[in-house]
């Protein structure tokens, strides 16, 4: 199954039935998973409380999203 | 003489972004040279190997817990109300704040806001309990609508962003001031001196926002020092209340008295 993740193409791993949370892990390294990100699936938040719960679909579009400074 | 935002007591009434600076150690020394509180970061997409962002993270962070200031994270790139929403409910989750700078861009060459745009985002957003601090137009009706909504605080442009040409209709800005006088109203975007802050505190601003002229001077650390006098000069001057102008000249020294006197023409 492809998911987009921050505008990119990522094949995940098991065919189906995956959640929010292994695309994550895909996504992210150790070191960065422990920090700090927001997420937004198909253009809509969702919480941390929610990534275990969430089950993405074909070509759905995650956007992982980290501070930077600004005016 | 301190501003309250949303019932936060801030000893400054200076907002000032984190963007733009030489360094993440300039960023820091000029936040601190400011005196002000609340600094403003915003939320990007990155490759989680990139550790710039990261780092930048830190320092702010270390800023905001040393001056004992707030984050005000921004919906910057934002173009309608949809994703602003999603924007500052991602915000909201990392930086644990309910303040938002609500900014949704109608426009990319001047990055004018969206007054449409930002209306919806602001009613959804309140609602889903929010403390907004949208940037908006020097429009008197959108100010007025954004306040009847809920907003306390209004933060009008000065100029587009960026391009640090001042106040670019003081007529408008103090109209909004006159119209609104519960507002809590800072100007917002298009700084560039030192003096157009003042002005703009002068008129009964309670504060001023910005970024790009402390980031991009030749030495920000003074700069953030000018702006910091600056507000100071001009608050002090709009309280101490203003003289009238008038139209012809009157003579500072006493007449009485003055010798070789000549009878006015």
């Amino acid at each position: 199954m492809n998911v987009l993740i921050n505008g990119q193409g990522y094949k995940l791993a098991l065919p189906t039935e995956q959640n929010l949370q292994q695309a994550l892990t895909l996504f992210l390294n150790n070191n960065q998973h422990q920090g700090t990100f927001a997420v937004a699936l198909n253009g809509e938040f969702v919480g941390k409380e929610s990534y275990q719960e969430t089950e993405l679909s074909a070509n759905d579009s995650v956007d992982v999203l980290f501070p930077i400074q600004g005016g | 003489m301190s501003l309250t935002i949303y019932g936060q007591s801030l000893d400054s009434r200076l907002l000032i972004g984190s963007a733009l600076y030489p360094s993440p150690k300039i960023m820091q020394d000029a936040i601190l040279a400011s005196g002000s509180q609340v600094v403003t970061l915003s939320l990007k997409r990155q490759n989680p190997q990139q550790q710039s962002g990261k780092q930048i993270w830190q320092y702010i962070q270390e800023t905001v817990k040393e001056n004992k200031g707030f984050l005000l994270p921004n919906t910057a790139g934002c173009k309608t109300a949809k994703e602003a929403v999603t924007l500052a409910q991602m915000s909201r989750e990392i930086f644990q704040t309910d303040w938002i700078k609500l900014e949704v861009i109608g426009d990319d060459y001047n990055l004018q806001p969206d007054a449409i745009e930002l209306l919806a985002a602001t009613e959804q957003l309140i609602a889903l309990g929010f403390k907004v601090l949208p940037y908006c137009t020097d429009d008197l009706v959108i100010c007025q609508r954004l306040y009847d909504l809920g907003c306390e605080v209004i933060m009008p442009w000065a100029s587009p962003i960026g391009t640090g040409k001042g106040l670019m209709n003081p007529y408008n800005l103090e109209t909004i001031r006159l119209r609104l006088p519960e507002a809590t109203l800072i100007l917002d975007a298009g700084i560039g001196r030192p003096s157009d802050a003042c002005l703009a505190m002068e008129i009964g601003y309670d504060g001023i926002l910005l970024n790009s002229a402390v980031a991009l001077a030749d030495n920000p650390v003074l700069m953030a020092q000018a702006f910091a006098c600056a507000l100071n000069a001009g608050e002090q001057g709009y309280v101490a209340g203003i003289m009238q102008q008038r139209q012809t000249a009157h003579p500072s020294t006493p007449t009485l008295d003055t010798p070789f006197w000549h009878q006015p023409q």
